[in-house]
């Protein structure tokens, strides 16, 4: 240190701390810093350093095919394109989606919304669907254009069509773009896919939708791939064979043309659904794409309520169909016997309250009031049995209650009791609605498909089976009707007089070699019309006519339908929707399409 | 000239520290120049070109040791001259690479006077301090500031605020060192507030980003806060054991950017890990503690002033670089020594520690 006299003439060791100070100052500072980065946080930068060179891409999984129960294709994938962004790649983000609202024609503030909405649910470096279902123009434009926008990315895929539009759309229901609440709710959604809405498809999603695949890919800081393997491999959804006859449906379809109501056919035996018609239809296919402002506005105020299905979601008074319950429930009482008569003189008197039949049917015993529809008859039995017997014994027939198809929102119905209607109207029951509801009308509601379901039970020696849309659905051991034999068989045998009888009301389903049992029914819109009104229904404003329905089974060989059609605003059964059936039953019997 | 008693005399640890920086310097930068393509590699040419760089640096450390450094006092203000001078015909003749006029010509190759000035602002202020024998007061410390702002200025014109910065960095360093007057001291503190709005207003757009990007680098993280986050991903995923030679995936797939100049410690830090940085961090101090011993050895004060101004050169570099890439700095573009790629200031790095090994060899030539 000596050697520093010269220039010691102030503190000569201060520069020498300084510097020492410096050394130690800059090994600590960067030691800790180092620390905390390579060794204190280094888990979380090796994530971060395998999200940037990772991306992770997800492969569809084809939806489930629906098929008839002959192998007949009704709903299939198409390839579709969307438009997606990587927000990574993009330079400009805000430029990139005012290109693809050009592309697309959409409004760019529609873009930026779902852009934003959308982000959240995308991870980084992962597709996110801006635009999907491209048309072709805009595809080639995109094509040609995109590598002037790095981020931009075609991405294919499948998309549902239903080959049948309208005449399946209340079976099959539809699938549409999921929505936010469905999103959250779902982890295997991703945005931009399209989930079941209605019909099977909702009820089936799960079956249906499969799971999607995951590849893995290698990436530079330029995107570009370096290696791909794929981790899962998707597993496409399960294919579904309904029940359903392609050509029945069709046939049913056709034949209510121009008409609102609900076709039914099912197969008595095994409680399989060979067609289930709601007119009118919609077609489905609108709702893949995205259904336009302007459609929707015009399914939703049309005032036939395409959407509705009538089947299982419409709710009407089975009218004089009921009289097949009450019979069967008179037939059971030992005080009732079948051949006691009574006298028909139009009508009923109750109180200061008249009570009319169509017809004065004169002497009537229960076979005829069957065959006949004999009013009268049925207001003297709901007099005699009382609401609490028939609406127990209609429960136990399959009716108020839901007969749990595969498709959701079925309704249940009504069948009334005391305690409903106390609650419903703060009223008690009265003589007048015992009468009301002995003959299907008043607070009494039913579905076509309960009714085709208990029409088919008598027809198949009174087993009530859950109706079944999929083909290879394991057998659920049907409910037995809760009749007596003789008494199911009354019926059955009562309603074959009905369609065999010079005066049965059914009549016109007379066909050779094929036995047909079947019962009208009449359910007023607006209580009894008129006399000269009932005869000629075209008279009467459209929506103020009867509900026409017409119950029926049809057995040859071994091969039992039971048949239901109800035509809205139809006029009477026999004449609204008799026809239907009797056509039906032509085409069911033509040799030339075997049943299988 | 050169006897057999200053070979002996030559500092052989910092030689030896020296080497294995660059050879650091020199592995890392193989694995920084090559990057992935499909399944096989491709190397770009810098690797060799550093090592040509090595080879002529070598030579001009030797020149720099071979006569007696007291010469240099007096061409000490020819040097200054001529490097003000060459800062000068840059402004107007300078090859402009990447929006920065910085290289000038020289046929065989492309020279940055901006590096040669930090050899004559040294030079210069160790003229300056060894004439004075008291604490500086503000008039001393005012005409050091004359010298240095003049190449500063030109510098940063050009625009280069790095080596500016560095330049007064180093300055500031030699003249706390020598002692200042506690008065001018307090001055100094008190007027500092007052000339940084001033400062603002010269600054760049782009430079004024990034020192904002610094404050808070997730405000945009793609854009000029991306150097940043990208460098210490690389440097924390290294981890404690790092990934291994030519294994750093944040650099081989080109997520790291400058990554073979002023990121060059972020790839060295993703392959050596914790273990290895920490090492490389203790050579750079071994090396600065080198110097140190050289200046308190040193004979005159001029000799003394020169390895300290040494010093201050490599410690503003190491501190303002190391910082950088671990995320403690604004993103300045300063290299690290002997790491980052580089031919001119490599040939700098080299010249300076000539001076150093030239002071301290001769630390027995005169009797006190």
């Amino acid at each position: 240190m000596s050697l520093f006299k010269e220039k010691s003439i102030f503190n000569e060791k201060f520069g020498a701390y300084f510097l020492i100070f410096l050394i130690v100052f800059l090994f600590c500072i960067f030691s800790v810093r180092l620390w905390y980065l390579q060794v204190y946080k280094a888990s979380f930068f090796s994530q971060k350093a395998q999200d940037n060179l990772q991306r992770r891409q997800l492969i569809y999984a084809p939806r489930g095919l629906f098929l008839d129960r002959h192998g007949e294709l009704l709903a299939v994938n198409e390839p579709s394109y969307s438009l997606a962004v990587i927000r990574e790649d993009c330079p400009d983000i805000a430029a990139t989606l005012d290109q693809i609202s050009r592309w697309t024609h959409t409004p760019e503030d529609q873009i930026h919304d779902d852009f934003t909405r959308g982000r959240s649910m995308v991870r980084s470096f992962e597709n996110q669907i801006i635009a999907a279902n491209l048309s072709f123009d805009t595809l080639t434009r995109v094509e040609t254009e995109s590598p002037y926008w790095p981020g931009v990315k075609i991405v294919v895929q499948p998309r549902r069509r239903y080959l049948q539009g309208e005449v399946l759309s209340h079976v099959l229901g539809y699938v549409a773009r999921a929505s936010e609440e469905e999103l959250l709710k779902d982890p295997e959604l991703r945005l931009g896919d399209n989930v079941g809405k209605q019909g099977l498809e909702f009820a089936l999603e799960k079956v249906l939708r499969g799971q999607k695949g995951l590849r893995q890919m290698e990436v530079d800081a330029s995107g570009r791939i370096l290696h791909e393997e794929v981790l899962d491999h998707p597993v496409p959804g399960q294919n579904i064979q309904l029940s359903v006859d392609l050509g029945i449906q069709q046939k049913a379809h056709e034949l209510m043309e121009g008409k609102s109501g609900s076709v039914v056919v099912i197969d008595a035996d095994a409680g399989q659904v060979l067609a289930l018609v709601s007119a009118p239809g919609y077609d489905n296919n609108e709702f893949v794409f995205g259904i336009s402002h302007q459609n929707w506005q015009d399914l939703l105020s049309n005032p036939h309520h395409p959407l509705q299905n009538r089947s299982i979601q419409s709710t009407y008074p089975p009218g004089s169909v009921f009289k097949l319950v009450m019979a069967g429930l008179a037939h059971n009482q030992p005080d009732i016997r079948v051949s006691e008569r009574i006298f028909c003189s139009g009508s009923v008197t109750l109180g200061n309250r008249v009570f009319r039949c169509w017809k004065g049917h004169g002497w009537v015993d229960m076979t005829k009031s069957l065959v006949e529809s004999c009013d009268s008859y049925y207001y003297q039995l709901g007099d005699r049995l009382g609401v609490d017997r028939i609406s127990e014994f209609a429960l136990n027939s399959g009716f108020g209650r839901p007969t749990g198809i595969d498709l959701p929102h079925e309704r249940s119905g009504l069948i009334p009791t005391r305690d409903w209607k106390r609650q419903r109207f703060n009223d008690g029951w009265r003589g007048g609605d015992n009468f009301n509801l002995a003959i299907g009308q008043g607070f009494i509601l039913v579905t076509p498909l309960q009714v085709a379901r208990f029409v088919g039970a008598i027809a198949n020696g009174g087993s009530l089976y859950k109706p079944s849309l999929l083909l290879d659905e394991k057998k659920v051991d049907p409910e037995p009707l809760p009749w007596s034999e003789a008494s199911r068989n009354f019926v059955y045998q009562t309603m074959i007089e009905t369609v065999k009888g010079d005066r049965g009301t059914a009549r016109r389903l007379h066909k050779e070699g094929v036995i047909v049992g079947g019962k009208t029914g009449t359910s007023q819109v607006v209580g009894l019309l008129p006399q000269h009104l009932e005869d000629d229904p075209e008279a009467v404003d459209y929506w103020l006519r009867h509900h026409g329905w017409m119950a029926a089974f049809a057995r040859k060989d071994d091969r039992t339908y039971s048949i239901v059609v109800l035509v809205e605003h139809g006029g009477s059964g026999s004449r609204a929707a008799g026809p239907v059936v009797r056509d039906l039953l032509d085409y069911l019997f033509d040799e030339s399409h075997p049943f299988q | 000239m050169v006897d057999r008693q200053l070979f002996l005399h030559i500092n052989w640890s910092i030689l030896a520290i020296v080497f294995l920086l660059f050879v650091a310097g020199v592995l890392n930068l193989y694995s920084a120049s090559a990057f992935r393509i499909g399944d096989g590699t491709a190397i770009t040419p810098f690797f060799s070109r550093q090592i040509l760089w090595g080879g002529i640096s070598v030579l001009a450390m030797v020149a720099a040791m071979l006569f007696d450094y007291r010469h240099l006092k007096n061409i000490s203000w020819l040097i200054y001259l001529v490097v003000i001078a060459c800062l000068i015909t840059v402004l107007f003749w300078g090859r402009t690479i990447s929006g920065a006029q910085r290289w000038l010509d020289l046929g065989f190759f492309n020279f940055q006077p901006s590096e040669l000035a930090k050899i004559a602002v040294v030079l210069i202020t160790s003229v300056f301090l060894s004439k004075i024998n008291h604490p500086l007061g503000f008039r001393d410390i005012m005409k050091a500031l004359c010298l240095v702002l003049i190449p500063a200025y030109l510098i940063a014109s050009q625009p280069d605020l790095g080596s500016a910065l560095l330049l007064v960095f180093v300055m500031a360093g030699m003249l706390v060192y020598h002692g200042i007057k506690k008065n001018t001291i307090k001055t100094i503190i008190f007027t500092m507030p007052l000339l940084v709005p001033l400062g603002w207003i010269f600054l760049k757009d782009y430079q004024k980003t990034r020192l904002l990007t610094f404050l808070n680098p997730g405000q945009d993280p793609l854009g000029s806060g991306y150097h940043v986050i990208q460098s210490q991903i690389a440097i924390g995923s290294g981890g404690f054991w790092g990934k291994g030679f030519m294994e750093g995936t944040q650099s081989q797939l080109r997520f790291l950017p400058e990554k073979h100049t002023d990121f060059a410690f972020s790839v060295f830090g993703e392959e050596w890990g914790f273990i290895g940085s920490i090492i490389l961090l203790f050579l750079f101090c071994l090396f600065l503690y080198q110097i140190f011993l050289s200046s308190e050895e040193s004979k005159d004060k001029f000799g003394a002033m020169l390895c300290v101004g040494v010093f201050f050169y490599f410690f503003w570099q190491v501190l303002i670089n190391i910082g950088m890439v671990l995320g403690l700095m604004p993103v300045v573009g300063v290299p690290l020594p002997f790491v980052s790629y580089g031919g001119t200031s490599l040939l700098v790095n080299f010249i300076m520690i000539g001076l150093v090994l030239n002071v301290s060899m001769r630390r027995y030539m005169f009797k006190s």
